[in-house]
């Protein structure tokens, strides 16, 4: 039979399906995407979205993707893929790519409020160093910041780290997780003292009760979803249990639903730990081996600037203190939450409360609870991911099939770079952080740097000032992301490097604390993206950047998977990596330049050198000599770092960063990860990898080889080796409904859309799908307003307003009194409305929480 | 031009049914599955900028008797007609 190239791509279309359904189909024999006729090149790559990691497999032809496939090898997503996924290759195919650095110039200088000219990379850079190393000297720590990624690459977010901490000598580097996942990396740290959950994603066929707590699982992580849609339709006695603040996809599903007013699912919380209590369904020999008690530091504000009447009404503004307690303290303080207490500041009537504590309590059933951005945006955020971990450990219900609190991520490499990495303003590979001086001078050994370089939170080290290039003592060190806007706005910053994220748009309180500091002639903002976002359109200066699967990459999961692909494609014109990006700009800047004498007088052989020579031409990054990238059936990659650098960049990055965790004499175990080629093998491992082998469970005996035979559970973070239960009670919102703003509103994601739609709103077809953000508001309210369906609506905050149609009808059902709008739409920025009121712990923002007023547009 | 497969779960024993509804709609052809109500099906378009194929797809969640629809694999090269006709073999 004679076969068209149309009937070949076809048949193999044919044969994946069937492959993924379990269905025969006799005409068919090829079952999955392989190298064959059609003159496609298959191969592996990570997704670039969400957290959840799903593996896709791309086809490349011509240099150019072509197709893709869900990967049918994957363990996470086993042969299937969202819809976003499935248009991945067009998220490279965008007609508006950046292709060559922009600065904003007049008469060929460059001038702040000039327009946006083509130049060299040489000029960008130029023009970059005179202006950080400049502001670097006048204004301290703190006078240059990088907000960086949870989309970076792992050894993109490493590189950054090192040029950061140890080149610029600098702690103002943030990544975008601050926005999504800092809460749940604060709850982490307090209750468990190591950062990341326990379990696994197995545990989606090992739960009798799945229990959402403010995640939109169907829409955010859909292939999530499928796993327990399955679990619950094949399960005997299986149920579904899904919070909100409003009606979304996963009700569907809901054997449980539970619509709770914002901010009570604190009381939620406490009322199923005194459920537990009062019916003395705790697991005693647990607790009482494996966990201690305390109470939290309570009224300690939101987050807001110190002048802020809410901030200075605050008793204990920012405390995170927690003291140690006995279980009958424990007891009483959440004898409080009775049903009828939480029914009434809920809105949940009793029964449904009732059901779901019951299934916390009953010791024979599985609990899997899953949380994202409900929990995480949230002013109490990191009390809340806390108050979960104090049901699931009152019971035992932890580090084993089945029972599992789990924290979901948002972004593909939040786990992976963001926090494993230490692109947070306190952190060091491996859970390392700059307060502890001894971490600082494990870092600076491995870096080959002198002791005393890394600037401590404090500016302290071995009991001395950290002197300063400034001329002034170091000082105090740590700002964060929603500080970083107020930092430029009051110019104590004046120079700000994005990277790989969309900050101008996804900040809250644009007007008021984002664009006044951007825009102001005294400081210099770069933004390194594929495309002219918001934030683009605001910075001084455009770097494009060689996306995703247009350089050698890898991403850490939100399950503790690592996973690595290969470069498939080349970058579109000038456009360079953001790892190249860092490493080149660091050529531009010498050591005199940042460092004061002493420091260099330490090691004066680095007299005269560059960052780039002191941080990655150190004899370990450049190690690994450039040779041809291939995979296992001979097929040849390229790797325009290697070219360019002149070694496997990538490689040596890697395995320096092993020597935080996977070495002996290491400052903290747990996170140990395989030699570099063995992910480009694997679809992925799950830290802890210890002799080759993944870890699915942590903290258990038998899961976890870190845990000492006999003993049962460590929770080996903690030097006692048990977990904190943490009694935070309930406390208010920063801004609620009153009569004048007389609504809540939340914002977050559709399922078209991804995080602002820089990517997905190129997609024709996902564009067409959902085209602009709508407000999602009841019928009741509506009309209430002279409104309806599809009608325009004015959405008013006490910082800004925004104009959107009116959606009374779509997939989310909002209870009166409350309104969503999503945020990917860069012709809606919902962002004018929001408050930058943050939880004072974790310094996340509360993008789910404000007051408004809406009326006829 | 796109090419896409999809998995398509209907109600219980709806399966030989929903297929001839599906096959109806322009650029769909169903290749089995029908005994277990999960459909083998292709959707296919010849080229324009914004694909129908996205609009199709949309489409069968409306059918009667469809769950759900699950894409498989996408096919999105830009040759033209006359190439994905030739024979290869």
């Amino acid at each position: 039979m004679k076969l068209t190239r149309r009937d070949f791509i076809k048949s193999n279309a044919v044969a994946a399906a069937a492959s993924v359904a379990g269905v025969t189909l006799p005409a068919i024999k090829s079952a999955t995407a392989a190298d064959g006729d059609d003159g496609i090149r298959w191969d592996k790559a990570a997704c670039r979205y969400c957290g959840t990691g799903c593996s896709v497999l791309m086809g490349v032809k011509d240099g150019k993707v072509v197709a893709s496939q869900g990967d049918p090898d994957a363990p996470v997503n086993k042969g299937l893929n969202c819809i976003k996924g499935y248009f991945l290759p067009k998220i490279l195919y965008g007609q508006d790519r950046v292709t060559q650095p922009m600065l904003r110039k007049t008469n060929g200088k460059y001038d702040k409020n000039g327009k946006f000219e083509a130049v060299s990379w040489e000029e960008a850079f130029k023009i970059m160093a005179e202006k950080w190393v400049a502001a670097r000297k006048a204004k301290g720590a703190k006078g240059v910041g990088m907000f960086g990624s949870g989309q970076w690459t792992v050894w993109e977010g490493y590189a950054a780290a090192k040029l950061m901490k140890a080149g610029f000598r600098s702690n103002s580097l943030d990544p975008n997780a601050r926005h999504c996942m800092a809460s749940a990396v604060g709850a982490f740290m307090r209750a468990f003292r190591i950062d990341e959950p326990m379990g696994c994603y197995d545990d989606l066929e090992h739960a009798d009760d799945f229990v959402l707590w403010g995640a939109n699982m169907a829409e955010m992580h859909p292939i999530l979803w499928s796993r327990l849609t399955d679990t619950r339709l094949t399960k005997k006695g299986c149920k579904v249990h899904v919070l909100s603040t409003y009606e979304h996809r996963c009700y569907e599903l809901a054997d449980n639903p539970i619509i709770f007013e914002p901010q009570s699912d604190l009381a939620i919380a406490n009322f199923i730990a005194n459920y537990i209590i009062q019916n003395k369904a705790y697991n005693k020999d647990f607790i009482g081996k494996h966990v201690n008690f305390n109470k939290t530091t309570t009224d300690i504000g939101y987050g807001l600037r110190p002048s802020h009447p809410l901030q200075k009404a605050a008793k204990n503004p920012n405390k995170g203190k927690f003291n140690k307690i006995a279980f009958d303290e424990y007891a009483k303080l959440v004898s409080e939450y009775t049903v009828e207490k939480a029914s009434k500041m809920s809105g949940v009537p009793k029964k449904n409360l009732i059901k779901l504590a019951k299934a916390y309590a009953d010791p024979k059933r599985k609990v899997s609870s899953f949380w994202t951005m409900g929990m995480n945006q949230h002013t109490r955020g990191v009390w809340m991911n806390g108050l979960v971990y104090n049901i699931h450990l009152l019971m035992g219900k932890i580090s084993e099939p089945g029972n599992s609190p789990f924290s979901l991520t948002g972004q593909p490499s939040a786990c992976g770079t963001a926090r494993e990495v230490g692109t947070f303003t306190h952190r060091l590979p491996a859970d390392l952080v700059v307060k502890k001086d001894a971490h600082c001078k494990f870092a600076e050994k491995v870096w080959k740097l002198p002791a005393g370089t890394i600037p401590r939170h404090n500016g302290m080290s071995d009991k001395a000032a950290q002197s300063d290039i400034s001329g002034k003592p170091m000082g105090k060190t740590l700002i964060h992301a929603v500080a970083m806007h107020r930092a430029l706005k009051d110019r104590k910053m004046n120079c700000f490097w994005v990277m790989c994220n969309n900050n101008m748009q996804a900040a809250a309180n644009m007007n008021e604390e984002s664009l006044p500091g951007w825009r102001d002639p005294a400081n210099f903002i770069t933004v390194t993206d594929p495309y002219p976002t918001v934030s683009a359109q605001a910075a001084d200066l455009v770097l494009p950047t060689s996306m995703w699967i247009e350089k050698e990459g890898a991403y850490g999961n939100a399950e503790r998977r690592t996973q690595f692909w290969r470069q498939q494609v080349q970058g579109p014109g000038e456009s360079r990596s953001d790892l190249w990006q860092l490493m080149e700009f660091a050529k531009y800047v010498k050591v005199e330049d940042v460092w004061p004498e002493d420091l260099i007088a330490k090691q004066p052989e680095y007299a005269g050198k560059t960052l780039y020579d002191v941080l990655y031409a150190n004899g370990q990054v450049d190690k690994f000599p450039k040779q041809q990238v291939t995979d296992d059936r001979g097929n040849e990659y390229g790797n325009d770092e290697m070219d360019h650098f002149g070694y496997y960049v990538q490689k040596g990055l890697f395995e320096e960063y092993r020597l935080f965790n996977s070495v002996p004499g290491i400052p903290k175990k747990g996170h140990e990860m395989a030699e570099f080629e063995v992910y480009h093998k694997a679809r992925g491992l799950r830290w802890p990898v210890i002799n080759g082998k993944e870890t699915l469970w942590r903290f258990r005996e038998g899961y976890d080889p870190h845990v000492e035979k006999g003993s049962e559970v460590q929770f080996y973070g903690a030097k006692d080796k048990k977990a904190n239960i943490i009694f935070g009670p309930y406390e208010p919102a920063a801004e609620m409904p009153d009569k004048e703003y007389n609504l809540w509103l939340c914002t977050g994601r559709v399922l078209e859309h991804w995080h602002s739609g820089s990517m997905t709103r190129r997609v024709p077809e996902l564009y067409r799908a959902v085209p602009d953000a709508v407000v999602f508001m009841s019928k009741k309210d509506a009309k209430k307003r002279k409104l309806r369906n599809g009608s325009m609506a004015k959405i008013v905050s006490r910082r800004g307003e925004i104009v959107c149609r009116v959606d009374t009808k779509g997939r989310n059902k909002v209870p009166d009194g409350l309104v969503f709008v999503p945020w990917f739409d860069a012709g809606r920025l919902v962002n004018k409305l929001t408050l930058d009121a943050t939880d004072p712990l974790s310094k996340e923002t509360d993008y789910k929480k404000c007051a408004v007023k809406i009326s006829k547009a | 031009m796109n090419i896409c497969s999809l998995v398509v779960h209907t109600k219980p024993e709806k399966g030989p049914v929903v297929s001839k509804r599906l096959e109806k709609m322009t650029g769909v052809e169903v290749h089995g599955g029908e005994d277990a109500d999960k459909l083998i099906v292709t959707v296919e378009d010849e080229g324009e900028t914004v694909s129908p194929v996205s609009d199709t797809m949309n489409a069968m969640n409306g059918v009667k008797g469809v769950v759900s629809t699950i894409l498989i694999y996408h096919y999105g090269g830009e040759e033209s007609l006359e190439e994905m006709k030739r024979e290869i073999n």
